[in-house]
């Protein structure tokens, strides 16, 4: 799609519709659309309420998934991992 | 990783400092020189972060302790061939990703889902195919259970293809630009942000229809 982005950048200044503008999502969120792609784009939101919805639950999509990864595992104890990492640096010197 | 308690002065030196560029080198040096010690100072610097980054990817234990162990192992094997042209730091987050990854294409996705079923759909107008494109970003919480919603990300996040995922991590979770992430994946910058859309728009379709609307 990244590909198709830069061909949607143009599409939509000429076609506007709802599937150029998800196309372009990814890059109007990360700042980085043109401004005169960028200006079509929310040209588009302002009168194309499902696309205003879409983008919120998008962008609500991102929030959440990184709230759920940013959960970090309590701290391991890795003193059984060294062992074993130990071990196996021993065999692998050893079949060297 | 013998001789512990020769090495503990050392290593407390080591963990008191920060882990500062210069002391890295060192003891990237002195790891090259074959120097033991050195790999577990390295170890206990470097283990936590290379055990969470692993879990954020696996989201599994045994797998991020199995992760820990084989970039360790690469390190002690592949010190030599390390130029030093990018941080160490880095090239062990390289190794963590690529050892996380192969983990993953080895254990079978739990259920072959495709894509298709759950990304946005279109008339041949352009517009949406199914109207109104419902708003539910203000009461998914109000709407599911924190479990819930838990359940079904890891079920969403692990029916990602390895790669997909791995992109999602790095860019939403680490905050990693696209060149890096493309190169740290050995992928386009172009294919970096085809994966990285076609996975959120997955992921978004997975939470409508698990409130009950169409991807769409």
């Amino acid at each position: 799609m990244a590909k198709a982005t830069g061909s949607a950048k143009m599409r939509l200044l000429k076609s506007d519709t709802c599937k150029e503008a998800t196309s372009l999502l990814l890059d109007y969120l990360a700042g980085t659309l043109p401004p005169k792609v960028k200006r079509a784009f929310e040209r588009h939101l302002s009168i194309c309420p499902d696309c205003v919805s879409f983008l919120k639950t998008y962008q609500k999509t991102i929030r959440l998934t990184q709230s759920f990864l940013s959960q970090n595992i309590a701290a391991a104890k890795l003193v059984h991992v060294e062992r074993s990492l130990s071990r196996r640096l021993k065999k692998s010197k050893r079949s060297r | 990783m013998e001789q512990r308690e020769a090495a503990e002065p050392a290593l407390k030196r080591t963990r008191d400092r920060e882990p500062a560029a210069r002391d890295e080198e060192q003891l990237v040096e002195r790891l090259k020189s074959g120097d033991h010690q050195a790999l577990e100072a390295i170890f206990r610097l470097h283990s936590n972060k290379v055990f969470q980054l692993a879990y954020k990817l696996t989201r599994d234990r045994t797998e991020s302790e199995e992760v820990v162990q084989d970039v360790f192992l690469t390190v002690y094997q592949k010190v030599r061939g390390f130029r030093g042209g990018s941080r160490f730091s880095t090239w062990l987050y390289r190794l963590t990703v690529n050892a996380a990854l192969g983990r993953l294409r080895r254990k079978k996705r739990s259920k072959e889902v495709s894509y298709e079923d759950f990304l946005p759909q279109f008339q041949p107008d352009g517009h949406h195919l199914e109207r109104p494109v419902v708003d539910w970003s203000n009461d998914v919480e109000t709407r599911s259970s924190g479990r819930e919603l838990q359940d079904l990300l890891t079920r969403a996040l692990n029916q990602l293809r390895p790669q997909d995922k791995a992109v999602v991590v790095l860019s939403d979770l680490e905050g990693l630009r696209d060149q890096e992430i493309a190169k740290t994946l050995g992928l386009s910058v172009a294919a970096v942000k085809t994966r990285l859309h076609r996975a959120r728009l997955f992921l978004r379709g997975q939470l409508a229809v698990h409130l009950g609307y169409s991807p769409t």
